[in-house]
């Protein structure tokens, strides 16, 4: 270094401010975010009681295919997403191509109210839902007296309805979301291609399968990916809708609201809190939402 | 070139170091501080407690008589949701930071040994500086571990079985009648009951264990033995419980509750005939003025099985006293002074908020023995004291609420009838036994 000519230790300099500029983001970096991952990983290898831990190498990933909770846990998780989802894209994505006819009155409005509910806070509408879906509830009150059912329906009480109550909850809070990622990428579709289909002869139905949903289809990879992480890390409303047991710790009747993330939860706060085991269960949401979002990219084609 | 990022990084390290030891140093000089002068009782002590119209009024109404004596001593009562609490609890003593935790906390009975046991090394050892003998038996063995005790004994949640004498009247029972009863009993009183005044005798959740642990603990057994090893399968007391859910459930005797709103909301609206709970319930009981008068308490009713009694507990929590604490020596004479030591103090709170301290000379006092006339006349505390001695004593372990979740995880099926009892405490042993990894 000592011997270099001007330019080499312009050079030098300049370097040594990049490296300067670049170091402070390796650090917090390092320390806010490889740090965590690596020490929960090393976690994820040791069983605790609180403070008391011990390595145990793999143990961790070897009990959870027997541990019959956390498997609970992954099918209720798996049910939330196979069939929540795919409800929740679909009637987005109707909805926006409705709310994006430019005949329709009040889009605004409409755009507006459907939009909504994702803004409100998730502990405040699940327990806005728990009392409407009670057993004297709204809902129940309403079918009742349209007679539309004959006994109350046990929507928080039985195991079947809890779920679908849950189903319920997320699609009221999150269509509205996706839509408004439908409604800005059909802004980007141009009108020539519709007219185009027209001209050919193509009706309303045949234009939404044939333009819109090609044209939209990197917004509905994306849309997919994101509703696939958000549902495998359903906390919120099971936890709320749950809190079912006044003295008791199931999560839903016969533990039917049990998703990972509030398995994790109990496994730290809950029960006896085994840090290294809850670390286990969440490199398993991690790997899951990994695998998933790699067989969305291939499902779409998208060669990136 | 490398030198220059490797001096960079160490900069940074040793910058980074300094802050972290700087942190670590305020708590130490303040903390020595402080303990210069314990003689005084002057700093300030922290608490945290849920529930602001049971611990929190009755904390408020400690702090006011210590403070008399003591009018140095600052006390913050902070008022945390129990879940809240226990989730702020166990991050603070999982991460080792002290400087955000209390100096007392209340810690549920079923969760009290694995606090202790987790946390090795974090509450005071508080043997010899407390007078435990002075509190009931169960409660101190719940906070023993390797022969230490480790906080202050608080309430009980002596149980018993609430009435509406009116309902039961009208199906034909009087207050004699209820004594000592099974339950078996008990659901042949709530067809009556459901036949002749259309009300139903509880409200219930299908999910709720608490009811579980109150039929448990009258037969002395719990889901575990007294070596801490699972006992679902071959449990007779436990079978004989379940049978007796789903007995419960199968007479139509039942309004099926979630949570604790639509439950207190059950028997306040008077839609349901009876309670059978803790004795912390008497206040939300009594919230409901217009009835008052109208509701009874009989003993608990008990599982038909040798050894079962008529008295049993769901519930309770007590004291403890941080080891870290900056004003360790404060906090424990607070406890001491009024929790373990002001008999008038007892009485006040058992008229205020019905609440059964486990301190027993208190037991004694004058209000004990007051007729309630919300309860009829009744000497409601008089006869849970009496109840209360009969409690079985019982290690709850360290896994209670693991237990319970697996157990209600198969109850679904029992209630169908899709699974037998021995079938579904085979499976939820099963289960049991891999989640804790036993």
């Amino acid at each position: 270094m000592a011997g270099g000519t001007n330019k080499k230790s312009f050079i030098n300099v300049q370097n040594r401010y990049g490296w300067f500029f670049v170091s402070i983001a390796i650090v917090l970096l390092g320390v806010f975010l490889l740090y965590p991952i690596f020490h929960s990983l090393y976690l994820s290898t040791t069983s605790s009681k609180g403070i008391v831990q011990k390595f145990v190498g793999i143990t961790n990933y070897t009990r959870l295919f027997k541990d019959q909770m956390f498997l609970i846990a992954l099918k209720n998780t798996f049910i939330f997403f196979i069939i929540q989802v795919p409800i929740m894209l679909l009637l987005g994505l109707v909805l926006a191509s409705i709310l994006n006819n430019k005949s329709v009155k009040f889009r605004g409005v409409f755009r507006t109210a459907i939009f909504l509910p994702a803004v409100t806070s998730l502990v405040a509408y699940t327990v806005l839902f728990k009392m409407m879906f009670g057993l004297d509830g709204f809902i129940n009150t309403m079918l009742l007296n349209l007679h539309i059912i004959r006994e109350p329906i046990p929507w928080l009480l039985d195991p079947f309805w809890a779920k679908v109550t849950v189903i319920i909850a997320l699609t009221w809070r999150w269509t509205g979301y996706n839509m408004v990622f439908y409604l800005s990428g059909m802004q980007n579709i141009p009108d020539d291609l519709y007219e185009a289909a027209e001209i050919d002869g193509a009706n309303k139905i045949q234009q939404f399968f044939y333009i819109t949903i090609p044209m939209l289809k990197p917004i509905i990879v994306f849309t997919s990916i994101m509703s696939t992480i958000g549902t495998l890390q359903l906390f919120d409303e099971p936890m709320n809708l749950s809190q079912g047991g006044v003295t008791g710790s199931t999560t839903g009747p016969g533990n039917s609201l049990l998703t990972l993330s509030v398995y994790i939860y109990n496994l730290c706060f809950k029960f006896m809190p085994n840090f290294g085991y809850a670390a286990t269960v969440s490199y398993v949401i991690v790997f899951i939402v990994a695998m998933l979002a790699i067989v969305q990219f291939k499902l779409a084609g998208d060669k990136k | 070139m490398k030198k220059l990022l490797a001096l960079v990084l160490v900069v940074m390290l040793v910058f980074s170091m300094a802050a972290c030891s700087k942190k670590t140093e305020e708590p130490a000089t303040s903390e020595s501080g402080a303990s210069e002068q314990p003689a005084e009782k002057s700093g300030k002590i922290t608490i945290w407690a849920w529930d602001p119209n049971f611990n929190i009024a009755i904390m408020n109404e400690a702090k006011a008589r210590y403070q008399k004596d003591n009018p140095k001593v600052e006390i913050e009562i902070v008022d945390i949701a129990k879940g809240d609490l226990e989730q702020k609890l166990h991050t603070n003593l999982a991460s080792g930071v002290t400087e955000g935790l209390p100096d007392i906390v209340l810690i549920e009975d079923y969760n009290a040994q694995k606090y202790l046991q987790s946390y090795p090394g974090s509450f005071a050892d508080l043997t010899n500086k407390v007078k435990h003998s002075d509190f009931l038996n169960y409660k101190v063995g719940l906070m023993t571990v390797a022969g230490k005790v480790y906080g202050v004994p608080f309430d009980t949640g002596a149980s018993g079985f609430y009435y509406r004498s009116d309902y039961l009247e009208q199906a034909g029972y009087k207050a004699e009648d209820l004594n000592n009863i099974t339950w078996d009993k008990f659901i042949e009183i709530g067809k009556a009951v459901k036949e002749k005044t259309g009300k139903k005798m509880l409200g219930f959740g299908l999910d709720d264990g608490g009811l579980m642990r109150v039929m448990l603990q009258s037969t002395g057994k719990w889901y575990f033995d007294e070596q801490g090893n699972i006992n679902l399968a071959n449990n007779d007391a436990l079978k004989a419980a379940v049978k007796a859910y789903k007995d419960i459930v199968d007479a139509g005797i039942i309004k099926p509750t979630s949570g604790w709103n639509e439950w207190v909301a059950a028997f306040n609206g008077g839609d349901t005939a009876a309670v059978v709970t803790g004795v912390w319930i008497t206040g939300s009981i009594k919230a409901e003025a217009s009835q008052s008068g109208l509701w009874k308490v009989a003993p608990t009713p008990r599982l038909d099985l040798a050894g079962a009694v008529n008295a049993s507990n769901l519930g309770g929590s007590s004291w403890y006293v941080l080891e870290k604490s900056k004003n360790k020596e404060v906090a424990i004479d607070f406890l001491n002074k009024i929790y373990a030591g002001d008999n008038d103090f007892y009485q006040k709170i058992l008229i205020d908020r019905g609440a059964v301290g486990s301190y027993i000379p208190a037991q004694n006092g004058a209000s004990y023995s007051n007729e309630d006339t919300f309860f009829g006349g009744q000497k409601v505390y008089s006869d849970f004291s009496t109840w209360m001695k009969q409690i079985p004593s019982i290690n709850y372990g360290l896994y209670t609420y693991e237990a319970d979740t697996a157990i209600f995880s198969v109850m679904p099926d029992v209630y169908s009838g899709a699974l037998t009892i021995d079938a579904a405490m085979k499976k939820a042993e099963e289960q049991l036994k891999n989640q804790i990894g036993q």
